[in-house]
C-alpha cells in the first residue's frame, strides 16, 4: 500500500481538518493508504520513508526545527505535496513579520514551495476536502494528466494574490465575467462589479484559489470529457 | 533521584509541543513542563496598521479547528472598541456558528483521545466510534458552512454582526441535522463515559490528573467579557514563569494567570462555573464534561433556531472611532480573549490575543505532576490543547 | 472540425406551460426544466440571471417557480452566475442545484467540479447544468449603446431583446419593434468573447438556443445521462412538446454553420494573440 505522511509546519491545521471533512468517507480514504505519520491523528513521532508527504504550513526560516523538518520531508518522501495555501503560496503567513512575544525573532515565513523542491502544490485556504481527495486519488493512480496543473503550481505558482485575476485575466482581455473567482474566494475578497472581479485587497490572504479556479487562465483538456 | 525524560513531539493534538518530565524512582512525575514548540506566526503584530476588517479573517487562521471562536472574539473586541451594537439576529447567528464549531471540535477531540481508552483488540468499537464521531462532525460543520459561509474559516463572521441571514430551508436543514446530532451525542456520551470509567478502574487511579487550581469561564455557549475580572488576568513571559532553563527558552507561549495562578478553562470549567459539575476530580472528567457539552450546545442551538427571525437584520452599520475593546468567546477548549485598540481611521493600533489553549498549558503541567509518568500524555490530551 | 461537442440527441422543443411561454426567450426550455425540477424535487435551487431593471443582469438563487419565471428571458449582458453558486449551497442550504449559463460559464462550472479547490462541498450538489447557445456577449453599456443609440429606444421601455435572422431586435412596451443589423453591434462585443470557441455549450447536460428551430421553438442538445433523464421525464409528464430536428426549419445545418463560424473566427484570434505573445487559456 502507498505510504502517506501528513506533516504540519507553520499552519493552523485547517487543511487536515478539511481532509477530515470527508466525514463518512474518511475511513475509505484512510483504508486506501497506509498513514505512516500524522502527529495530529496518530502516535508515530518520527517521519518515516514514505511515498507521499502531505505538508501543511509555511516554513519559519528563523526556527531551525522548522527548516530541518522541511528538509527531512524532502529526504523521506518520494512525492512532496504542498497542502494548502500556507505551504503552496504562503497564505496568511505572507503577512507575518515578527516582533511578537514569546518569540520575537520568528519573523520570516516562506511557503514550502520556496524552500524545498515540491512536486505538487494545492492552493486554497483550505483546499476543499474534495480537492484533497482528488489529488490523493490521482497520485495513487499515477494520473499525471490530472495532476499537471498542481505540478505547475509547485514549480512556479508560489506568488499568489487576488491581483492575479486582474493581471492575468482582466488586464489581458480574457475575463468574460463568470464570477467563479468571486465564489472561490474564502474570505469574500472578490465582488463582481460590472461583470468583472473587484478585489478588496485588504481582505486577500494570498491563498491562490481565485486564479487557480479561473477557467481563462488554465483549462485542462480533461475537463472536456463530461461523461 | 529523579530522571528527566522528554516526550517529543507529543501526539494527537493540534500544533507542536513536547513534554519534559522529572520522574522519581517510583515512576511518579515530580515536575512537568509542557512546552509549545509551534513557531510564532505573530498575528498580533501582523494586524498592526491593518484595516480592522482584516482582523477576524487573519486571526481565524490561528487555528483551523476552532477558527470560528477567533473570528467571533476578534469581532467582539473591535465592536467593543467602537461601541458597535450587533443586531439581535446577528448575535443569534453568531452564537449558532460558534456552537456549530463546538459540535465539530468536541467530537474531533473525542476522536483524538479515544485510542487512550480503547484496547488494541477493540477494532470494531473503534470503527463504530469513528463513524459516530464523523457523523456528528458533519452536523457541526454543516452549521458552520451554512451560517458562517465556509466550514473552515467562516467569512460571514464580520465586524458589525454576520454577513447574511439564512433561508428557511437552510434553517430546517440545520434543525433536522441537530435532531440526529442529539441522538448521536447521547450515544457518544454513554460510550465515552463507559470507556473512561473502565480505564480509570483498570489503572486504579480514580483521580488521575487532579489538580487544585481554579477555573476560568465566562459563559456556557457564547462568551461574556463582563463575567471575568480583567484586573485579575495577567500574562507573563515563560522566562519569568519557569525556573527551568530549557522550559524558559523552548516554549513559544506566554503564561496567562488568573488571580496570580494558572486556571483551567474549557468544558469542565464552564460546567463547574455555570452548573453543578464536580470540581477537582480526575482530568478525565474533562473528557466527560466535553461529551456532555455536546448536548447542552445542541439544546441551545434549538432555542436559537426558535428565536431567530429569518428576515431580521444581521449586521449593524460600522462607524470607526478611537477605542479599546475586549472580545471574549468560549472556545471549545477554553476562554478565548482578543483585545483590540482601534483608531478612528478604522485601522488596528494594537492587538493582543490570549488564545484559549494557552490557559491550559500550565494547568496540564500541574495535572500531570503527582501521577505515573506513563499517563502524562493521556492527561495532556484531556485538555484538548 | 466538430461543431457541437458530444451529445446523445438533438431535438426541437417547446414548453407547454403558458406562463413560461409568455415570458421565455424562445421555447422556454430553461425555465420549464427548472420549474419541473423544483416542483418534482429533482432540484431545490437554481441559479438564474435576474433582470435588475433595464436589462441589467444579476445572478439570483431561485427556489420557487415564481422566481424562475421572473428571471426568464435573455439579458444580452454579462451576468456572473457562478458567483452565487456557493451561497446557494451555504446560506440557502440547497443540495440539488440547477445552473444556467453561457458556454463559458458552463465551462467554469465543469472546471470547478473537476478541480474544486475553492469549492468545498459544492461539486456533488450541482444536479443540472443547462447551457445556452452564445455567439458573444456585451458589457452593459455596450448593450445600452446598441439599444439607445443604434435602435433609438430608451432602455426603460424595452420588454424583450433578441438576436435572430442576422439582426438585433428590440421590443418595446409600446408594442414597437426595432432592429439593426448584427454587424452594427460588433463594436460593442466583449473582447474576451473572441477567444471562445464554444457556441452550443458543449459541456452542459442540456444545451439550448433559438437557432435551428422555428420562432417560439428551441433547439435542444441532450448531452449527458443526467440531462437525458430529466428531459425524458419532462416530455413524459407533458411539460415539453418535441419535434425531430430533421423536420423543422431552418434545422441543424444553420446551427452547425454558426458553430463553425465561431470556432474558425475565434481560433484565428487565439493564434493571433499567441503571435503577439499574449496569454490564452490552456
Ligand atoms: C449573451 C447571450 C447570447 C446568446 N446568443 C445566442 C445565439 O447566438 N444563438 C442562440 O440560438 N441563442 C443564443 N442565446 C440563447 C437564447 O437567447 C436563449 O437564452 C435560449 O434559447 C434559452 O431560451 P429559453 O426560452 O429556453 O429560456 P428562458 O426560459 O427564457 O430562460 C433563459 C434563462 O437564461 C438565463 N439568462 C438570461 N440571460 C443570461 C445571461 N446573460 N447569462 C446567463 N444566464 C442568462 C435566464 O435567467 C433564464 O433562466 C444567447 C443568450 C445569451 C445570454
Ligand atoms: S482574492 Fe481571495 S481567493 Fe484570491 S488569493 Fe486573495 S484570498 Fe485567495
Ligand atoms: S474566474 Fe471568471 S470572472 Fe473571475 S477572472 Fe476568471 S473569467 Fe473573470
Ligand atoms: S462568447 Fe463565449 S465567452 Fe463570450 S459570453 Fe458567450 S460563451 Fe461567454
Amino acid at each position: 500500500m502507498v505510504k502517506v505522511a501528513h506533516v504540519q509546519l507553520c499552519s493552523c491545521c485547517g487543511c487536515l481538518v478539511s481532509l477530515a471533512d470527508t466525514y463518512e468517507k474518511l475511513l475509505d480514504v484512510l483504508n486506501s493508504i497506509e498513514l505512516v505519520y500524522c502527529q495530529t491523528l496518530a502516535d508515530a513521532r518520527e517521519i518515516p520513508e514514505c511515498d507521499i508527504a502531505l505538508v501543511e504550513g509555511s516554513v519559519c526560516l528563523d526556527d531551525h526545527h522548522s527548516l530541518e523538518v522541511a528538509q527531512e520531508v524532502r529526504k523521506k518522501a518520494k512525492i512532496v505535496v504542498a497542502l494548502g495555501a500556507c505551504a503552496a503560496t504562503g497564505g496568511v503567513t505572507r503577512y507575518s513579520k515578527g516582533n511578537q512575544l514569546s518569540k520575537p525573532v520568528h519573523s520570516s515565513f516562506s511557503p514550502l514551495t520556496e524552500v524545498i523542491k515540491v512536486d505538487l502544490a494545492i492552493p486554497g485556504c483550505p483546499p476543499s476536502p474534495e480537492a484533497i481527495v482528488d489529488v490523493i486519488t490521482a497520485a495513487l493512480n499515477g494520473d499525471m494528466e490530472y495532476l499537471h496543473p498542481f505540478a505547475e503550481l509547485a514549480e512556479n505558482g508560489s506568488e499568489a494574490c487576488g491581483c492575479d485575476v486582474i493581471y492575468k485575466v482582466v488586464n489581458k482581455s480574457l475575463c468574460m465575467g463568470c464570477g467563479t473567482c468571486a465564489a472561490a474566494c474564502p474570505t469574500r475578497a472578490i465582488e463582481m462589479e460590472d461583470g468583472r472581479p473587484n478585489i478588496i485587497k485588504e481582505l486577500c490572504i494570498k491563498c491562490g484559489a481565485c486564479s487557480v479556479q479561473c477557467p481563462r487562465i488554465r483549462f485542462p483538456e480533461l475537463i472536456e470529457k463530461i461523461e | 533521584m529523579s530522571n528527566r525524560i522528554e516526550i517529543s513531539p507529543t501526539t494527537r493534538h493540534e500544533g507542536h509541543a513536547k513534554l519534559i518530565l522529572e520522574v522519581d524512582d517510583e515512576g511518579i512525575v515530580s515536575k512537568a513542563y509542557y512546552l509549545n514548540t509551534t513557531p510564532v506566526r505573530g498575528f498580533e503584530t501582523m494586524l498592526k496598521g491593518k484595516p480592522a476588517e482584516f482582523a477576524p479573517i487573519a486571526v481565524m487562521r490561528i487555528c483551523g479547528i476552532c477558527q470560528t471562536t477567533h473570528g467571533i472574539a476578534s469581532c467582539e473586541a473591535i465592536e467593543n472598541a467602537i461601541d458597535c451594537e450587533v443586531p439581535e439576529d446577528g448575535l443569534l447567528l453568531r452564537e449558532l456558528v460558534g456552537i456549530g464549531n463546538r459540535l465539530h471540535s468536541h467530537p474531533l477531540h473525542h476522536l483524538l483521545t479515544v485510542d487512550d481508552f480503547l484496547k488494541p483488540d477493540e477494532t470494531e468499537l473503534r470503527i463504530e466510534l469513528i463513524k459516530l464521531i464523523q457523523r456528528m462532525r458533519k452536523v457541526g460543520q454543516l452549521i458552520v458552512d451554512i451560517v458562517g459561509g465556509e466550514g473552515i474559516h467562516p467569512p460571514n463572521i464580520v465586524i458589525g454582526g454576520m454577513r447574511t441571514n439564512i433561508t428557511e430551508r437552510a434553517k430546517s436543514k440545520i434543525y433536522y441535522a441537530l435532531r440526529q446530532y442529539e441522538k448521536d451525542a447521547n450515544e457518544l456520551y454513554e460510550k465515552y463515559t463507559w470507556l473512561i470509567e473502565r480505564f480509570l478502574d483498570e489503572i486504579g487511579i480514580p483521580d488521575l490528573g487532579a489538580h487544585e487550581y481554579p477555573y476560568i469561564a465566562s459563559h456556557t455557549t457564547y462568551g461574556d467579557r463582563y463575567a471575568i475580572n480583567w484586573n485579575d488576568v495577567t500574562e507573563i513571559p515563560a522566562q519569568r514563569y519557569y525556573d527551568d532553563e530549557e522550559a524558559k527558552h523552548t516554549t513559544t507561549v506566554q503564561i496567562p494567570l488568573y488571580g496570580g495562578v494558572p486556571a483551567e478553562g474549557g468544558p469542565r470549567a464552564r460546567m463547574v462555573r455555570f452548573g453543578s459539575f464536580r470540581e477537582g476530580g480526575s482530568a478525565m472528567d474533562i473528557n466527560i464534561a466535553r461529551a456532555q457539552e455536546n448536548l447542552g450546545a445542541t439544546y441551545r442551538a434549538f432555542e436559537i433556531l426558535d428565536e431567530l427571525d429569518l428576515n431580521g437584520k444581521t449586521r449593524a452599520e460600522v462607524v470607526y472611532k478611537d477605542g479599546f475593546g475586549i472580545g471574549v468567546h468560549e472556545a471549545p477548549r477554553a476562554t478565548n480573549t482578543h483585545m483590540a485598540e482601534v483608531g478612528k481611521d478604522g485601522r488596528i493600533k494594537s492587538y493582543r490575543i490570549i488564545a484559549a489553549s494557552t490557559w491550559n498549558f500550565p494547568i496540564v503541567e500541574k495535572a500531570i505532576e503527582g501521577y505515573p509518568q506513563q499517563y502524562a500524555e493521556v492527561i495532556m490530551r484531556a485538555y484538548d490543547i | 472540425m466538430d461543431p457541437f461537442g458530444t451529445y446523445k440527441k438533438v431535438v426541437s422543443a417547446r414548453s407547454t406551460l403558458k406562463e413560461v411561454l409568455k415570458k421565455a426567450q424562445d421555447g422556454g426550455i430553461v425555465s420549464t426544466a427548472f420549474i419541473y425540477g423544483l416542483e418534482n424535487n429533482l432540484l431545490d435551487g437554481v441559479i438564474v440571471a435576474d433582470n435588475a431593471g433595464e436589462f441589467r443582469a444579476i445572478p439570483k438563487v431561485a427556489t420557487t417557480p415564481e422566481e424562475v419565471l421572473e428571471a426568464a428571458g435573455t439579458k444580452y449582458t454579462v451576468c456572473p452566475n457562478v458567483s452565487v453558486l456557493k451561497s446557494a449551497v451555504r446560506e440557502y442550504g440547497c443540495e440539488k442545484i440547477g445552473v444556467v449559463g453561457t458556454p463559458c460559464q458552463v465551462r467554469a462550472v465543469r472546471k470547478l467540479m473537476k478541480y474544486p479547490i475553492g469549492f468545498r462541498h459544492i461539486p456533488d450538489k450541482i444536479s443540472l447544468i443547462i447551457g445556452i447557445f452564445c455567439m458573444e456577449n456585451f458589457p452593459y453599456y455596450g448593450l445600452k449603446l446598441i439599444v439607445e443609440e443604434h435602435c433609438g429606444v430608451k432602455m426603460e421601455d424595452v420588454v424583450k431583446l433578441d438576436i435572430g435572422k442576422g439582426k438585433f431586435w428590440v421590443y418595446t412596451k409600446w408594442g414597437e419593434t426595432k432592429a439593426v443589423k448584427l454587424k452594427e453591434t460588433h463594436p460593442y462585443e466583449q473582447i474576451a468573447c473572441h477567444v471562445c470557441t464554444d457556441y452550443t455549450a458543449e459541456l452542459a447536460d442540456i444545451s439550448t438556443g433559438s437557432v435551428g428551430s422555428p420562432d417560439g421553438w428551441s433547439t435542444v442538445f441532450i448531452r449527458t445521462t443526467k440531462g437525458e433523464e430529466i428531459f425524458n421525464k419532462m416530455v413524459e409528464d407533458g411539460y415539453l412538446e418535441v419535434k425531430p430536428i430533421e423536420e423543422v426549419k431552418p434545422g441543424l445545418g444553420l446551427v452547425e454553420k454558426l458553430a463553425l463560424t465561431k470556432k474558425e473566427k475565434n481560433l484565428k484570434e487565439i493564434e493571433h494573440r499567441k503571435e503577439l505573445g499574449l496569454p490564452v487559456p490552456y
